[in-house]
């Protein structure tokens, strides 16, 4: 608002500046004219003489408008900021005379912006700010998509990648890298670590837009020869473990016990784009591609594109699509059922956080909208019973404008308050999250509160103050001040339109809560549901740990499973631990698949080989587990290397494969070679859950690690507290032998939970938000009541005069909430509808429309409304008829 | 005769606007026509310094300009002197004279500089 339009004088003057001093200026050459006429001159010369006086009046003109503009800027300037300092004084009166609904509005905005900043920072982090990238714009992953099975991994083929790589045309530069294999052991000053290793192609890193900040990256003489030599660091590596010697370059460093010599470290920001990685080595696909099973057969490389300069990711995906059609066709035993896609790295980097980050922030947003409905009416009453001072005001000569302004600067400088103080929270919140050191968020978030979240802070608090202060400062700015303070009574609750507003607030609060709450219910439901489905074996007390073997000291099959033997007996007979179990993955981690086939069976109902869920276990792993046997027998210590290779189904398997029939004693081939020997079932076993995310049990295979499955993860089970055996067990390691790590030591326990960690904390905050939802809601009942009840106290007692009961007096109050509640609940149905389908991927093994929970939702809403409105209606029957009346 | 540059005589339109508008409302004319009457046409307004300079004292909140219709029933503007305007009237009018005593005081003088013959 400037000096425009504020009074005669500024509308008069607020013609452009050039228009102005032209007319004044043709005023006075006019008037020369008439002067030199007067004095004897024709009208011609005249006008020339006048004209002469003024000399240059294209010049005079110009600068006579710059210097009106510039007068006009800063008087508007002037204006507004006085008019500014005054709602200043003025809303710090207002929040003087009512400290307490200052105190309150202020924590309610704070936890409502703050909510939602800190939501924002997690959501700027995750899903809108730059990968640590050159151009990460450009950049996709490409990856395989399975018609069927468990689909855990979207690797690639070593054929695959090499087809792509020859025939595509939308990328620039296609890196490969293969980050999924087992851990390395990494000697530095006599310490053992494990590491996690990737190797990629030399244009892995050029394509991700990276060169090293020390040494160079590979290139393609690195990986010709037939061992790689050669290895790159991660910056935490090359700082933890070589203290950032800036000498690293050329030193030689011992990865699982064989000499690598180090050419680069990564930046500090660098992370890779699949799994995160400590040390790299070149990744060559030759010897791969000249195995006929696995050129094709194994899926292990990840593949990563730069979109080439005016190619488009739908560009780009449609041709991988096609050339994925295209292999299939070409190598129908190896790739049907397999196709290609091209994704966005971003996306398939956030991967699983993006919806849940998305359906937080939403209910974030809708809590601050009840927070705003919340605070207008309450601001509304507000404004209601200042009403004189606004009527004093206006009749004192401010313009309505000016009254309305005024509330408006109140509304704002309280949500700007409550902004400042909603950071806070924010930031206590990021804190927390980021302290909680959730494995659910993508590794390249670091999360913070930058200042980019500051901005949408105060935005959103700026936007707040309007939404919220908009309706009251408007009713304000209407109000007829003679009507107003002719107006004596004293708790006449202004007009019946104000009385619908607030009703309407309210309902809308209702709306908004009940849509949050059963968004919480339902994930709620949902993860009770995931974690209290049997997971088909015993947690109980146990301790779990890796040995990462290197090929130096156990280069096969048979030392490794001496290791395995010797150290199980070892550890077995330490005082406190029960049992002892081998396997390569633990259950509901199992990371690895392999295509089935049955020999001899009848030919699989649908086209494509089914990929299974495969784990290496060893004779005791069932019975240290709990794992129950169904039919035929468990794997015994025969089951070596030179005997019949055999295996044990998971009961689900025995479904899908033999339904109706017995599997023992079936055939079985395992992986993509059709020459391979094949396996005998010997045994059915109970169903382990796959993924706590899935109740229903998967398919699961299992092979003994005496036939050739390595595997070093050990399971002890004990009594007690499992962490309490950890130094004896390191002991009995270091004992055995001093350069093997024991590495990812973790309980079973800890396992199950860390997987439902990443659900957990979705549901906690929303949770939190459904709380703060009806909470506030709540308090909007109330006030709403309280404010009527008070309000026609007087009719009250008029109609207990007259010989209303109580009751109907209360049923009075009750019907007109009742009322709103129901318009409420009615929207709030369509909001249930919209989040159920938001959360539809969130949630397990319950409808996405799950009654149960939205009944627990509307249960909660009804309660904590009916409290809400009982003190009202409890002071409305206790109007006394003789204080009333008088 | 006011040569646009020269802040001395630049000095002088301002003080002689300031006192031409301290009567009551004046169109920019009128200011013109007032100097050159006053002044017995000594001084002669150039018509394209007044204008500028009527709007510099604008700006500096010493006048104040309002649209108003003329004599003759054409629209103008009429200029009055602010109350920040009429301090600076007095303040320049006093400043004048000091400055048009001493020139006098030195033209008249029959003494000459040190050093000087």
């Amino acid at each position: 608002m400037n000096g425009k339009g504020r009074s005669v004088k500024g509308r008069l003057f607020s013609g452009k500046p050039e228009r102005e001093v032209g007319e004044e200026l043709e005023f006075h050459i006019e008037e020369r004219v008439r002067e030199f006429m007067a004095a004897g001159m024709d009208a011609e010369s005249a006008r020339r003489a006048a004209l002469e006086r003024i000399g240059d009046l294209e010049r005079v003109r110009n600068e006579c408008s710059e210097l009106l503009e510039a007068e006009r800027r800063s008087l508007a300037r002037r204006d507004w900021f006085g008019d500014l300092l005054q709602d200043l004084r003025f809303t710090l009166r207002a929040a003087r005379r009512a400290p307490l609904f200052t105190l309150v509005a202020v924590i309610t905005l704070a936890l409502g912006i703050g909510a939602n900043s800190a939501v924002f920072g997690v959501v700027k982090s995750v899903l809108l700010d730059a990968l640590p990238y050159g151009e990460p714009d450009r950049l996709v992953r490409v990856s395989a998509t399975f018609d069927s099975g468990p689909a855990l991994t979207g690797a690639l083929s070593a054929g695959t990648v090499h087809d792509i790589q020859e025939r595509q045309r939308s990328f620039s530069a296609v890196g490969a890298s293969s980050s999924g294999g087992p851990d390395a052991v990494l000697n530095a000053d006599d310490v053992a670590t494990t590491v996690r290793l990737a190797h990629v192609s030399p244009d892995f890193f050029r394509a991700l837009g990276v060169s090293p900040v020390l040494g160079r990256g590979f290139d393609e003489a690195d990986t010709a020869t037939d061992t790689s030599q050669v290895a790159i660091l991660s910056h935490a590596v090359w700082q933890q473990h070589f203290a950032g010697d800036r000498n690293i370059l050329g030193r030689t460093i011992q990865l699982n016990g064989l000499a690598r010599t180090v050419v680069g470290v990564l930046p500090r920001d660098f992370i890779h784009p699949v799994r995160r990685s400590d040390v790299y080595m070149p990744l060559n696909l030759a010897p791969v591609l000249q195995d006929p099973v696995s050129a094709r057969g194994s899926h292990f490389i990840e593949v990563v594109g730069r979109l080439d300069r005016g190619v488009a990711l739908e560009a780009a995906h449609a041709e991988m699509v096609a050339l994925g059609a295209d292999l299939s066709a070409e190598h129908p035993r190896e790739n049907r059922g397999i196709g290609l896609q091209a994704q966005r790295l971003h996306t398939t980097m956030a991967g699983e956080t993006r919806t849940p980050l998305l359906v937080l922030m939403a209910s974030a947003g809708l809590v601050l909208l009840i927070t705003c409905a919340n605070l207008a009416a309450a601001l509304l009453s507000r404004t209601i019973a200042r009403r004189k001072e606004f009527a004093v005001r206006v009749s004192l000569g401010a313009g309505r404008g000016r009254v309305t302004r005024q509330l408006l600067s109140e509304s704002v400088l309280l949500a700007a308050v409550g902004g400042a103080a909603g950071l806070l929270v924010a930031h206590l919140g990021v804190a927390a999250l980021s302290g909680a050191n959730i494995e659910a968020l993508p590794d390249y978030a670091e999360l913070s509160l930058d200042g980019g979240a500051v901005v949408f802070t105060f935005a959103l608090a700026l936007l707040t103050g309007v939404l919220f202060g908009l309706s009251p400062a408007l009713t304000a700015g209407r109000a007829e001040p003679q009507a107003v303070l002719r107006d004596e009574s004293p708790g006449s609750s202004g007009s019946r339109g104000s009385s619908r507003t607030r009703g309407i607030l309210v309902a809308a609060q209702v709306a908004l809560c009940l849509s949050v709450l059963a968004g919480a219910g339902l994930l709620t439901r949902s993860l009770l549901l995931m974690a209290s489905q049997p997971l088909g074996f015993e947690v109980g007390e146990a301790l779990s740990f890796n040995v990462p073997l290197s090929n130096a000291s156990h280069p096969d099959a048979s030392s490794r499973i001496l290791f395995n033997d010797e150290m199980s007996e070892r550890i077995g007979s330490l005082p406190g631990v029960t049992a002892v179990a081998v396997t390569n993955f633990l259950p509901t981690r199992v990371q690895n698949s392999n295509s089935v086939n049955v020999v001899d069976g009848p030919p699989s109902t649908d086209d494509a080989t089914p990929f299974i869920l495969t784990t290496g276990v060893s004779e005791d792993y069932f019975s240290t587990l709990g794992i129950p046997l169904v039919a035929g027998r468990l794997f015994t210590t025969a089951d070596e290397i030179n005997a019949q290779p055999v295996a044990v189904v998971s009961q689900a398997m025995a479904r899908h494969f033999w339904p109706g029939g017995d599997p023992v004693g079936a055939r079985i081939r395992v992986g993509p070679n059709p020459e391979s020997t094949p396996l005998e079932v010997i045994g059915v076993v109970g169903d382990v859950r796959s993924s706590l995310a899935e109740t229903e049990p998967q398919p699961m295979l299992y092979m003994s690690l005496r036939q050739g499955w390595w595997g070093n993860r050990f399971i002890v089970r004990t009594a007690g507290d499992p962490l309490d055996h950890v130094n004896a067990i390191r002991a009995e390691l270091a004992a055995y032998d001093p350069t093997l790590p024991m590495a990812q030591v973790t309980t079973l326990r800890d396992v199950v939970d860390e997987a439902l960690a990443a659900r957990r904390l979705p549901m906690l905050l929303m949770l939190s938000f459904g709380g703060l939802a009806l909470v506030l809601v709540c308090v909007g009942i109330y006030a709403m009541f309280a404010n009527m009840a008070l309000a026609r106290e007087r009719e009250f007692g008029v109609r207990m005069a007259l010989g209303s009961s109580r009751g109907a007096v209360a049923t009075l109050v009750l019907r007109q909430g009742a009322l709103w509640m129901a318009v409420g609940l009615g929207a709030g149905a369509l909001g249930v509808i919209g989040v159920g389908r938001a959360l539809e991927s969130l949630v397990f093994g319950i409808a996405p429309l799950d009654p149960l929970s939205i009944l627990a939702a509307v249960g909660a809403l009804i309660v904590c409304a009916a409290l809400a409105l009982a003190v009202p209606v409890v002071r409305a029957t206790r109007a006394d008829p003789v204080v009333s009346m008088r | 005769m006011f040569a646009e540059k020269h802040a001395f005589l630049q000095g002088t339109l301002e003080l002689l606007i300031l006192k031409a508008v301290s009567w009551g409302p004046v169109h920019g004319y009128g200011i013109a026509r007032w100097i050159e009457t006053t002044t017995d046409d000594v001084l002669r307004v150039e018509d394209g310094s007044l204008y500028p300079a009527l709007y510099r004292l604008s700006r500096k909140g010493w006048i104040k300009g309002e649209w108003g219709v003329s004599e003759n029933n054409r629209r103008a503007k009429y200029y009055t002197l602010t109350p920040k305007g009429r301090a600076q009237l007095t303040e320049q009018v006093s400043g004048w004279h000091r400055l048009a005593m001493a020139v006098t005081h030195a033209v008249n003088s029959r003494h000459a500089p040190a050093g000087a013959g």
